[in-house]
């Protein structure tokens, strides 16, 4: 894998474009705004998830990079599996494991497709279940050649982007003030992808979940009127 | 692009079910014309269907409360505002659903796949459907067959539909199916109503034949495309096709 291929990837898995499905989901700010939450409350909203949730996917993403390639790291003394349960256990709304689900399926699917013998891959296959979101993008990233660092941001990006776009359609205002709260989030990004590269073990993952949003994604599933599946 | 070659040999027989879309605006009844398919089929074919609905799952909770098939074989999908790119450039989510019933209820025969009710551009990607039924009703005026559009123009099957309603909206439906057929350089128009029977049968039929022609190998799943013929300023009318 040149470094070129690998920088691609990363570009590839971190662009709003990838067929994976991403068009379901708002990152829980359709739930948020139903609930009361303005625009102007939205790049509050991304930089909470960023260090919340965001940085609980980012983590699961390394975690899965690592278990995904085995030989780079034969001591690391976990799997696959053991990622997506500490991740699952870190995500107690149905709902979201539900759209993490989907979500990780399009990327799995996108995986098969690329790079369907590489050992990421297979690893992925061999989970047997629909791998949630930050796992399935471990793998893909790993089958890519694109290095922990950049998967980690990559998670991080897609979940800032996720709600910048979903607002544009949710709550629209000029399209550049959205890309400006991606880009104002940059600090936060570059903090959160260190602790992200820094769990060594799935019984390390940050466990900082965001009960509102939980919350808000329980009421949201019985809504009839959504866009979103969440 | 469409795909624009002409296919004179016959693919290998394929295995899984033949996936059929239903396109078309708002409001002509797709969801009906699934209901249909489903009264028609469902007695000699196994069936499933994937709905696409802007909001919710209302679609399908239509389609299960007409009872034409078990509520479980009917699948909704949710298309986050996007219901053309859910049909088109990024198919994942629907791909997904399709291979779900697949494998659920397999050997499925037949799964149908609605699109959300979008604008006369929305048709499916051959990586999704391997053939396609755009529906127009005469309620949405009798020059839209005339304005074109790839679904109008090259879906495997145009839908004239709600005929028995013509002579309320001011629509003179065999010319509306006269310019659809001009329109469409030799592919079928099919006239239906809910209260002609006939024309319920011939739709069941061509659905039969389609199934017949893609189990013998020798239907390709064709892409209407993207564009609507337009005019240039220097008058010139074309269709990229």
């Amino acid at each position: 894998m040149t470094a070129g291929q690998a920088g691609l990837g990363a570009l590839l898995l971190a662009d709003g474009r990838l067929p994976v499905g991403g068009l379901v989901y708002s990152a829980g700010l359709e739930p948020g705004l139903a609930d009361g939450m303005t625009q102007a409350d939205v790049p509050r909203y991304l930089r909470a998830r960023l260090r919340t949730v965001g940085l609980v996917d980012a983590a699961a993403a390394v975690l899965a990079h690592r278990a995904a390639v085995p030989d780079a790291m034969p001591d690391a003394g976990f799997g696959l599996d053991d990622v997506q349960e500490a991740l699952a256990a870190r995500t107690p709304s149905a709902p979201l494991r539900d759209v993490q689900g989907v979500l990780g399926r399009g990327l799995a699917r996108l995986g098969e497709r690329l790079r369907p013998d590489h050992p990421a891959t297979v690893a992925l296959r061999a989970l047997g279940r629909a791998p949630l979101r930050p796992v399935a993008l471990g793998c893909v990233a790993a089958a890519l050649g694109v290095d922990e660092e950049a998967t980690a941001r990559a998670s991080l990006y897609d979940d800032a982007q996720a709600v910048a776009s979903a607002a544009l359609k949710l709550s629209p205002g000029d399209p550049a003030d959205a890309a400006a709260w991606v880009l104002a989030a940059e600090p936060d990004v570059a903090a959160l992808v260190h602790v992200a590269l820094a769990a060594g073990h799935p019984d390390d993952l940050p466990a900082t979940t965001a009960p509102q949003a939980e919350g808000w994604s329980l009421t949201h599933q019985h809504r009839t009127r959504r866009i979103f599946v969440a | 692009m469409p795909e624009n070659h002409t296919h004179t040999h016959e693919h290998a027989a394929p295995t899984r079910a033949l996936r059929l879309g239903v396109a078309g605006p708002v409001g002509v009844g797709k969801s009906t014309i699934l209901a249909t398919l489903c009264r028609e089929l469902a007695d000699e074919l196994s069936m499933a269907v994937v709905t696409n609905d802007i909001y919710t799952d209302e679609d399908a909770r239509y389609l299960r409360s007409a009872g034409v098939l078990p509520v479980e074989r009917i699948h909704a999908v949710e298309t986050g505002a996007c219901p053309h790119t859910a049909i088109r450039d990024d198919v994942t989510p629907n791909l997904l659903a399709v291979e779900d019933l697949e494998e659920r209820f397999a050997p499925l025969d037949l799964v149908v796949v609605e699109s959300g009710g979008d604008n006369l551009t929305a048709t499916f990607s051959p990586a999704l459907v391997d053939a396609q039924i755009f529906v127009l009703d005469v309620a949405g005026g009798g020059d839209v067959a005339r304005k074109g559009g790839p679904g109008i123009e090259r879906a495997d099957l145009l839908v004239v539909n709600k005929t028995d309603l013509a002579p309320y909206v001011g629509v003179d439906a065999e010319r509306m199916v006269a310019d659809a057929t001009s329109a469409r350089d030799g592919r079928p128009v099919l006239a239906l109503s809910q209260r002609d029977p006939e024309s319920v049968a011939r739709l069941g039929d061509w659905a039969r034949e389609v199934l017949r022609s893609f189990r013998a190998g020798q239907h390709v799943a064709q892409d209407p495309g993207p564009m609507a013929p337009h005019t240039h300023a220097d008058g010139t009318t074309h269709a990229h096709a």
